[in-house]
């Protein structure tokens, strides 16, 4: 026992996860994300205890606060409190609109940089240094008053650009604590809509706070990786369609995805500024002020609030209704709001149960309701071709948002509701969903190597409006036809999907399955067509009572309680590209029927030339392949 | 990897009529423009076909090289420690049943799963099979878990074998009665058995090697010389039994003593105890030294190279007494010759009466050990394979 219980060397750390972040940075919250040793991503709290920081800075005096600490200035400091800045990065001063009502510092026009927005703040600036001193310690002798220790008045003027510099700084300050090492890179999510002048705005700050941007990552990509990453939901395709509901504080944007094992594109995108966390607020603030007003007979104006003394209650309430949004999205029951002293050194306490509260926010769900149908008619879809939905963004946490969208999707639609991933950091946590899919990216892009032309050539197709986003998909979904008698459908046959529409090309799909082959002992023969079908939903209004057929009316509006719409999905043949035959050597006997398990992988070419090739796999082996191959148009 | 989807519909049998129809000899439907969202593993993966210019096949053939490479790069990355080839050994049912009171009964290898080592394992290696069933095992590991939480009386048996095999005095006291080596104590091959095989020789060297290899742990004196080969010179082997008659052993039978009750007032009980587990320690010792002393009896009276010596010995005073005969004369040298004869058959016969002696003794002992051998024989081989499994 010679031997001393450790050494004094530190232990030889070679990690493999790269320390870089993932960022969520929206224009009220933002979020940060770390890779876990498990390979998946965490959204981690700040220094506050928060995952959801909110994008505020507030001056005080000589503090400097950021975060919800600064939204908690929004009371009594709201002049020296600067919000939502991040969608006026990168925009001259004269394209913002003006907005009469601003809850923080107003926008001003930078004095000395033309047509630049800026924030002007009041900050004591800390008292300037004593004089010099002589050898005796006694001040030399100046001609100059002597200064006042005391620290100074003084008015500071931000850029934007400044500002988000500041915040992304103590964003990354708080991962680095976290990581407890430097952070080597960052992916930040943008909106879909941003331009790039606003892209590079938000390039440079982030730079400026001295992160490496490993990618600015659109927010629907973002979401689209933190979903198709990780054990997929039960009954989820690889190639599927998912629509991507972003309800954030101050915006509402809708992207119609199409995932393609993986491989995403955007079908249709919508957004509107007018729906939001926000909207919701709005009408939450004047339901308590009602309230507060009956039970304290004290007048309450607000939304808008005009008199100091209800800006300053506004406000107030605003901040408390956050807890009740929380409340509200974490448990079925009924939620609190409560504000000391809200006006006139009253205090106020309500409830407010789930029922009253979907019933006050049912203008903004149906806005939602609506806009989702807008964005997927303009796709050319319905409702009913959606596979999945996905939410982002705080106010999306709302269990009635979901219920109210619920109409009209297909029963199996799969929602983190529906697969209970939306609290506690679950795989569907709309709050933390971006910031994890940035992180994700961020390691994808930390572990590519940049050793040969090629490869540095792979790295750049991550920037944006790279030349390999530019991608062909295909038209018509492909399929193969097994036909059969006596079926009902107007395919004569089982139809297997093999290609979607919408697979960004070059494609592969291989398939397998078993195929029967009857009874018979004799010759036995595997056939198929390779068919290009049309795909659609099928809009039936079936009066309920009566169960009476109505000839399908579509873009009928007007709705009555009896009547519901029966929707089913439709194929129909549409071109006959090919057709495979052969006989099957390595069939078994199942019970009485004899069946040959088939592989089938169709790969569609750059040029869109179609390639299937069918083999028998059997116990044995594989046997041969059958190959056909239809020409491109 | 190429990403098989299966599906779980079965297709029924052609049509009786069905043909394949020909292909309409359309194209397929023209290629749309889209934008593709550069996120994720398969933006990578589309964007590598590209750039390199690869088919499926090829992809995948990069994407698990790449996949091969990460894993290495993260597994020398990650701390693999060296365990000085401990390795895992299985838990058999019975061993985790084992009762912690009854733990001189318990083979401390197992416990640590060392029985591919045994007495060769050094102290890194205790040491090292010490933490990782700890790790395995300790009580708070299993708090949560299905079954009996409060169960530690593994975890018990495994502190009391790490207790006994890293002191130096109690893992001797116990590798002197290892119970895997006990098992196999009594295997040595009779006189009869080497005598009676076919390949005497061949089977000596077999039966003998391992025997020796065995007993050879308990020496005092390091390196010890083993049975070697029979070509081995007259030297050789004679050292090898000058060595093993006075084979000096630190075996001892402390392990098997009777507990002293020292609760007990009585010091006459105590002293009582002691002095019975003093003789009977004595009397093993005793049965031990005897029973090698029998081994090395048995292997020198069947060993191949003896009767080989002699026979060269003979050889060569037989070619000496020819040199000196063709000197001598032939008359002195033949009575003399017959007198030797004489004297050597005498001897011979002596010898071939001891022997059938001997061989009818060896006979009844064998009759009487055979059951036991048998069944010991089985058990061996099973351990032999178990060991094997293991290791």
């Amino acid at each position: 026992m010679s031997q001393p219980n450790g050494t004094a060397d530190a232990p030889i750390e070679v990690s493999s996860i790269p320390t870089v972040v993932g960022i969520n940075f929206g224009n009220s919250y933002a979020s940060i994300s770390v890779l876990t040793k498990e390979g998946t991503a965490d959204c981690i709290a700040n220094e506050d205890g928060e995952r959801q920081i909110a994008c505020a800075i507030a001056f005080h005096g000589e503090e400097l606060y950021i975060g919800n600490q600064a939204k908690h200035q929004l009371v009594k400091n709201s002049q020296n409190t600067i919000t939502g800045f991040r969608n006026l990065l990168g925009k001259k001063f004269s394209e913002i609109p003006v907005n009469a009502l601003s809850i923080s510092a107003p926008v001003i026009q930078h004095p000395e940089i033309p047509d630049a927005a800026a924030y002007k703040v009041k900050v004591l600036q800390a008292s300037p240094s004593p004089l010099p001193t002589t050898a005796t310690n006694t001040p030399a002798a100046s001609a100059a008053a002597t200064p006042r220790s005391e620290p100074v008045q003084a008015e500071r003027v931000l850029t934007v650009s400044e500002v988000t510099t500041i915040f992304l700084k103590s964003l990354i300050q708080s991962a680095e604590d976290f990581l407890g090492k430097k952070v080597q890179g960052a992916v930040i999510s943008v909106p879909g809509w941003f331009e790039q002048a606003q892209k590079d705005a938000l390039e440079k700050a982030a730079n400026d706070a001295g992160i490496t941007v490993l990618q600015l990552l659109e927010e629907a990509g973002a979401a689209a990786i933190t979903t198709t990453t990780g054990p997929q939901p039960e009954g989820l395709n690889a190639d599927r369609t998912q629509l991507l509901v972003d309800l954030g504080a101050s915006a509402l944007s809708l992207s119609l995805l199409s995932i393609r094992q993986g491989l995403v594109h955007s079908l249709a995108t919508l957004s509107d500024h007018s729906v939001g966390g926000d909207a919701i607020d709005d009408r939450l603030i004047k339901h308590f002020a009602k309230e507060f007003t009956k039970k304290t007979k004290t007048a309450l104006a607000v939304c808008p609030a005009t008199d100091a003394q209800d800006k300053r209650a506004e406000a107030k309430l605003r901040l408390a209704l956050e807890h009740t949004k929380r409340t509200i999205s974490a448990s079925p029951g009924a939620a609190t709001c409560s504000v000391e002293s809200l006006k006139d050194g009253l205090d106020f306490t309500g409830t407010i149960t789930r029922l009253r509260f979907d019933m006050e926010v049912r203008a903004v769900y149906d806005r939602v309701a609506a806009k989702v149908q807008e964005l997927v008619a303009a796709a050319g879809l319905d409702l009913y071709d959606v596979d999945e939905v996905v939410y982002v963004g705080g106010s999306s946490s709302l269990p009635g948002l979901d219920e109210a969208l619920a109409q009209g999707f297909v029963e199996t639609v799969v929602t983190p509701f529906t697969q209970g991933t939306v609290v506690g950091g679950g795989a569907g946590d709309p709050t933390t969903i971006l910031a994890r899919g940035c992180a994700l990216q961020a390691r994808i892009l930390a572990q590519l190597a940049e050793g040969t032309d090629e490869e540095r050539e792979v790295k750049a197709s991550f920037t944006h409006g790279h030349q390999y986003t530019q991608a062909k998909v295909t038209s018509k979904t492909v399929g193969f036809l097994f036909p059969e008698e006596g079926v009902e459908s107007a395919l004569g046959g089982q139809w297997i999907p093999a290609i979607l529409k919408e697979t960004p090309v070059p494609a592969r799909r291989i398939v397998t399955f078993d195929v029967d082959l009857g009874e018979g002992a004799g010759e036995k023969k595997v056939g198929f067509e390779v068919w290009e079908a049309k795909e659609g939903v099928k809009v039936e209004k079936v009066k309920l009572p009566k169960l009476e057929d109505e000839e399908p009316a579509e873009g009928e509006e007007e709705e009555e309680d009896e009547e519901e719409e029966v929707k089913e999905k439709t194929v129909e043949k549409e071109n006959l590209l090919a057709s495979v035959s052969f006989m099957a050597t390595q069939a078994k006997k199942k019970g009485a029927r004899w069946t040959t398990r088939l592989e089938l992988t169709s790969i569609v070419g750059e040029d869109g030339t179609l390639e299937i090739g069918a083999v028998e796999v059997g116990a044995s082996g594989r046997g041969e392949k059958t190959v056909v191959r239809v020409s491109a148009a | 990897m190429a990403n098989v989807v299966e599906l779980p519909v079965v297709p029924p049998p052609l049509l009786a009529g069905w043909t394949a129809p020909q292909g309409s000899g359309k194209s397929s439907a023209p290629l749309v423009e889209r934008k593709l969202l550069p996120a994720g593993e398969a933006y990578l993966a589309h964007v590598r076909r590209a750039v390199h210019n690869l088919t499926f096949e090829e992809h995948d053939k990069h994407a698990e090289e790449e996949r091969k490479r990460l894993e290495a790069l993260n597994g020398s990355g990650a701390v693999i420690e060296d365990d000085l080839g401990v390795g895992d050994e299985k838990e058999g049912a019975d061993l985790l049943l084992l009762d912690p009171k009854e733990w001189k009964k318990q083979d401390h290898y197992a416990v640590l799963g060392l029985s591919h080592l045994r007495y060769l394992a050094t102290e890194d290696q205790i040491k090292i099979a010490h933490r990782k069933k700890v790790l395995k095992h300790h009580p708070d590991k299993k708090a949560g878990q299905v079954g009996d939480a409060n169960d530690d009386a593994f975890f018990k048996c495994i502190q009391k074998a790490f207790e006994v095999l890293t002191n130096p005095e109690r893992r001797r006291q116990f590798d002197s009665v290892d119970p895997y080596f006990e098992l196999m104590q009594d295997d040595v091959p009779t006189q009869s058995q080497v005598t009676k095989h076919k390949h005497p020789e061949k089977f000596f060297f077999e039966g003998f090697a391992p025997v020796f290899e065995r007993e050879a742990r308990f020496s005092r004196k390091q390196p010890v010389p083993m049975l070697g080969v029979y070509e081995d010179s007259k030297e050789t082997v004679e050292a090898f039994y000058d060595f093993w008659y006075n084979f000096d052993s630190w075996r001892s039978f402390e392990y098997l003593d009777k507990e002293v009750n020292e609760g007990s007032d009585n010091r006459d009980d105590k002293r009582y105890t002691e002095k019975k587990n003093k003789s009977e320690r004595a009397r093993r010792k005793k049965e031990d030294t005897a029973r090698l002393r029998g081994i090395v009896d048995t292997a020198l009276a069947v060993d191949p190279r003896i009767k080989r010596i002699r026979q060269e010995e003979k050889e060569a005073r037989e070619a000496k007494k020819k040199g000196k005969g063709a000197v001598n004369g032939a008359g002195g040298a033949n009575s003399k010759q017959k007198a030797e004869e004489e004297k050597q058959k005498a001897e011979e016969d002596a010898k071939k009466k001891e022997e059938e002696e001997k061989v009818a003794r060896a006979e009844a002992k064998k009759a009487k050990a055979a059951a036991a051998n048998a069944a010991k024989k089985a058990r061996r081989a099973q351990r032999v394979a178990e060991g094997g499994d293991a290791a």
